[in-house]
This record gives structure tokens, sequence and C-alpha cells, in this order.
């Protein structure tokens, strides 16, 4: 099939067809992302917490920022190689573009990670606290000496048995059950597949949609699971995801945290000094006096930095960002905090440290703190979910990581597939790229855009 | 439609590509740098980091996808595009007034206020 117009222009537009159709999409584009800048706008006019600045790695970002720049340079000199009938050299500036674009993107997979693994802990004043669960986040469940399955007479078009949903989560080796008639059972795919034949011919006879069949353990048994792998649990019962539910005794659903930073800009004024993360059973007391002297310096930098010869300051405290980060935050490095004459900034050399029996997991990098539930009112690692900036963060940084792949993949193509069209119908090939070029140089665009607005503003 | 193939040309468009590449990278730190430079307001920061970021578009838009030399159809399509993307963001800043009950426009324009 010959594709008109892919050399030279039409009469009526005057340029080759692919030019047109490119700039017709990159225009619809404009507005998808235009759409999504949009969405930021509106969610940060709109936010009732103090917006995020300076949380990602600015550093990542910028060298991402380098790597487009670079790419862009190379993609729109490999096009202009291709018209020069420089080969090689065109070939070589290709691969130099798909590489920046698998470093971008691998730039993208560590911030990702790093944050998908950071976690903040919301709680009942406000308070928030934030850092990493080094040994994830697990809710104990004991004494549990029945197991109610709840089994379907209907097959469902999601099977869940006890098998995948229950088993996995007991500490230990899975006992023998007794059914409900004495029968003894090992609860494995053969022994399950006969319980629930029997039971699903029972809830036929008896016209019930559902049966539940009760199984006795022969010892007692603890369970450890996630807080997403059962539906609910209480103090005293949990129902798993196929329905299994339980009654025995909760143990521990607390969460270890190693904190390395306190933000209490949501908490009224006056409540800050007694926030819950200075209680007793986590921060204590001596976080606090920290936290009270490195407010007040920061305070009193902030008026001589702005001062106005009279006693005032040229700058509303209240509308810098900066300040009030600075003022009603913590930094947490270490499980006690710096020597009392550090100043701000400065971290008390290692050997002020108390190296006692909290070193080890609260020293690697924050302090540990171990939350009680009911003191908690929101807990998320740093995604989507945990508020509009990092909802909006991701899906900025993700449909436009999307559209580099998407980039990368079609210039690759270019590189790989069509050498011999490179060679033999140059101005064809030429177009190709240049045609390909323009997405890049969009997609280059966007993160222009997007860097300074969610990484530095 | 193509460029002219003459090498002599496009080597100079060469040069101009990484003048411009180089530019965008100054660019890119004068950026950073401004990010950290706390001015009277933080919209200021905004809007300032804002225009840089606009002259370095302006710069990959004109010279790296030859918006410098384009076809007239190019621009037509891209003055609608223009045209639209400034309502739809002129839209969404002016959406955070209610224009009943605030005389001024500028409430719209500053975020929610604090807890303070």
């Amino acid at each position: 099939m010959d594709i008109p117009y892919t050399v030279h222009a039409r009469p009526d537009t005057g340029l080759y067809n692919a030019k047109v159709g490119i700039w017709l999409f990159l225009a619809s584009e404009v507005m998808l992302f235009g759409g999504l800048f949009s969405s930021y706008i509106f969610l940060r006019l709109g936010a009732d917490y103090p917006w995020p600045i300076h949380e990602l790695r600015w550093d990542l970002g910028f060298i991402n920022t380098v790597v487009l720049i670079a790419s862009s340079v190379t993609v729109v000199w490999a096009w202009a190689a291709a018209k020069m009938r420089q080969f090689g050299r065109c070939q070589l500036l290709l691969a130099i573009t798909v590489a920046c674009a698998g470093v971008f993107m691998v730039n993208k997979f560590l911030e990702y990670k790093a944050k998908f693994e950071h976690y903040s802990v919301t709680l009942t004043d406000g308070s928030i606290l934030s850092g990493h669960l080094e040994h994830g986040y697990h809710i104990t469940f004991g004494e549990v000496k029945e197991l109610n399955l709840n089994i379907a007479s209907q097959k469902t078009a999601v099977t869940a048995d006890p098998l995948d949903y229950v088993l996995p989560f007991v500490e230990g080796t899975v006992p023998a059950f007794k059914t409900a008639e004495g029968k003894d059972i090992i609860l494995d795919a053969a022994g399950f597949a006969e319980l629930h034949a029997e039971a699903i011919a029972k809830a036929k006879a008896e016209k019930r949609d559902s049966i539940t069949v009760k199984l006795t353990a022969a010892a007692p048994i603890k369970f450890v699971f996630g807080k997403t792998d059962v539906f609910t649990y209480t103090a005293d019962s949990a129902v798993f995801r196929d329905g299994t539910s339980v009654t025995g005794k909760l143990i521990d659903d607390k969460i270890t945290l190693t904190a390395d930073a306190l933000d209490l800009r949501s908490v009224p004024a006056a409540n800050r000094e007694n926030s819950l993360a200075f209680d007793a059973r986590y921060l204590g007391e001596e976080w606090k006096k920290y936290y009270i002297q490195n407010r007040d310096k920061e305070i009193q930098a902030f008026n001589e930095k702005y001062s106005d010869g009279k006693g005032g300051t040229t700058r509303d405290p209240a509308k810098s960002a900066t300040f009030q980060k600075h003022a009603f935050g913590l930094h947490i490095e270490h499980q006690h905090p710096p020597a009392a004459d550090a100043k701000p900034g400065e971290h008390g050399g290692a050997e002020t440290d108390a190296h006692g029996a909290d070193a080890g997991h609260g020293d690697s990098h924050g302090a540990k703190v171990v939350i009680e539930t009911k003191d908690v009112t929101f807990f998320s690692n740093y995604t989507p979910k945990l508020n509009t900036y990092y909802a909006i963060y991701f899906t900025l940084t993700g449909l436009h990581g999307l559209h580099v792949i998407a980039g990368a993949l079609v210039l690759l193509y270019f590189l790989v597939f069509n050498g011999k069209m490179m060679r033999e119908d140059t101005e064809h090939f030429a177009n190709r790229v240049e045609v390909g070029g323009l997405f890049w140089h969009f997609v280059d665009l966007v993160w222009i855009f997007l860097f300074p607005l969610l990484y530095l503003l | 439609m193509s460029d002219s193939a003459d090498p002599a040309e496009l080597q100079k468009h060469v040069k101009k590509y990484l003048l411009i590449g180089t530019l965008l990278l100054v660019g890119t730190i004068i950026t950073v740098a401004l990010a950290f430079v706390e001015l009277p307001t933080h919209s200021l920061n905004i809007i300032v980091g804002m225009i840089v970021a606009t002259i370095k578009a302006s710069l990959v838009a004109l010279i790296f996808m030859h918006l410098n030399h384009e076809r007239p159809l190019i621009y037509k399509v891209l003055a609608f595009t223009t045209v639209f993307v400034i309502v739809l963001f002129v839209l969404f800043i002016f959406a955070n007034a209610d224009p009943l009950v605030d005389h001024n426009f500028e409430k719209a324009l500053e975020p929610a206020a604090q807890v303070e």
C-alpha cells in the first residue's frame, strides 16, 4: 500500500500528512494535560491543609529535567543528521535519546518506590508523624478456636476460599480441624473440596443462599495479617476476605513507625506544644523541649531576617510556607533529639546521641514510635490516597511517564526497524524522525512545567 | 514538505540546537535557584517560576519543534489550542471565587486560609 504524501507536501496544506496529523494530535494532548494542570490549580487553591512544598526529591527531578533536555537536543539533531545523510550519527543520536528516556524512567521508579515505602500517620489531634515501617504493619489476632466458613451455594465469578484467604495468615503450622459433626478434616485442597461439596448440597437441600460451616481447631490458632487481608476486625472478632469469621483476641495492632518527621501545622496553634506526638508513650518530653526550642529559634531567625527596623517584620509569617514548615514541624534523625546547643540545621554529632537501649532500629534514620490505633485517624503510605497533592502528583507524573515510554518505544522502532528506509528512502525516514521528535518535544514541554510546579514551588 | 537538504544550512541548525539546549539547562538551574529564594509572597515565586518555564517552553516550541518557520495551517490549529487552554486555566482559577460573596476576585487567587 502506498500511503500518499509521506514525503511530498500536499498542495492544499503545504505539508506532508504526518506533520499535520502530529500537530492535531499534540493540540489534543495539550488539552489533556491542560485539564490535569487545571485540576492541580483547583486542588491547590482549594486545599484545606498546608500544601506540601519541597516534599519531593527535587534533585532527582532536576536530573530528570537535564536528561529530558539533552534528549530533546539529540532527537532534533538526529533529524538533522538524517537530512544530511549522516546515517551512523543519526542512529547514535536516536539511541542516546532512547537511553535518556530509560534514565528518566529509572529515576521515576526510584522516586515512586521511595514514596510507596514512606508512611504518614495522622493522630487524632491533627499531628502527623511520617516515617518508615521497618517491619511492615501486621495485626496479631490469637486464641482462635473455631473457623466459621461462609460458603455460597451458587458458583460465583470469583472464588475465595480459606486455603488462599485464611490459612496463609496462620502463624506456625496449620492445625487439623473437626467439623460440627465431629469428623476429622485436614484443611487442604482435597479436604476443602469435600467440605465444599457437602456444604453446597446441604445449602441446596435447605434452599439457602449460603451456609456456615463451623470447624473446630485441634489447637488454638494465632493469625498474623495485614490491614487489607481482612474485611474487618475488632477486639474479639475478625472477618477474612473470603467471608470466614473468627472469634478470639486481638493481641496487637499497633503501628511501629520509625518516624523521621513530625508536622504540627494542622494542629490548632495553641495545642501544638501539647501534641499527642509528645505523649510519654511516643516521642516524649525530650522531643517536646526540642520542638519548642527549635520553633523559638526559627521565629527569632525569621524576625531577624525580615525585620522592618520598627519591631515588626516586612513579611507575614502566616504566609511564609517555608517558615511554617520549619517552625511547626520537626526533622527526626535519631531516637533522641540533638544536643541543646546545636544550631537549627545542625544535627548534634553522633556522639551526643544516647546510644542506649534504643539504639538499633530507632537510631537508623529516625525515632521508633509504637502508635496505638485508637490514637490514629488516618494511616497511609505516600500514594494517591494520602492527600490531594499526592493524588495530582502521581496522576500528572504517571501519565507523563507513560508518554515518555510511548515516545521512546516509537523512536526505538525507528532506530531498530527502519534502517533500510533510512538509507533508501531517507526523506521518508527523516519525516518519521521529525514527527516522532515533535511528540518527544511535547513530552519535554510538559515536564518543563511539571518540574517546577510539583517539585519546587 | 521538507526543509532544504543543504548540509551547510542544517549544520548551522545543529549549532543552534546545541546553543538552545545550553540555554535550557541554564534556565533549569535558574528555576531551581529561584525556588529557594523567598519572594514577598509565595504566589510571586509561582509566577516567576512559570514565567521562566514559559520562556523555556517557547524555546523548545519555536526552535526544536520548528514553529518559527511553519505553515499557516499549523499556526491556525495552535491558535485554537492556545485560546482553549487559556480559557480552561482562567475558568479554574476563578472558579474558586464566589461572586455573590467575594467582592474582589483576589480572594480566588489566595490559597485557603492556613490553620493558625
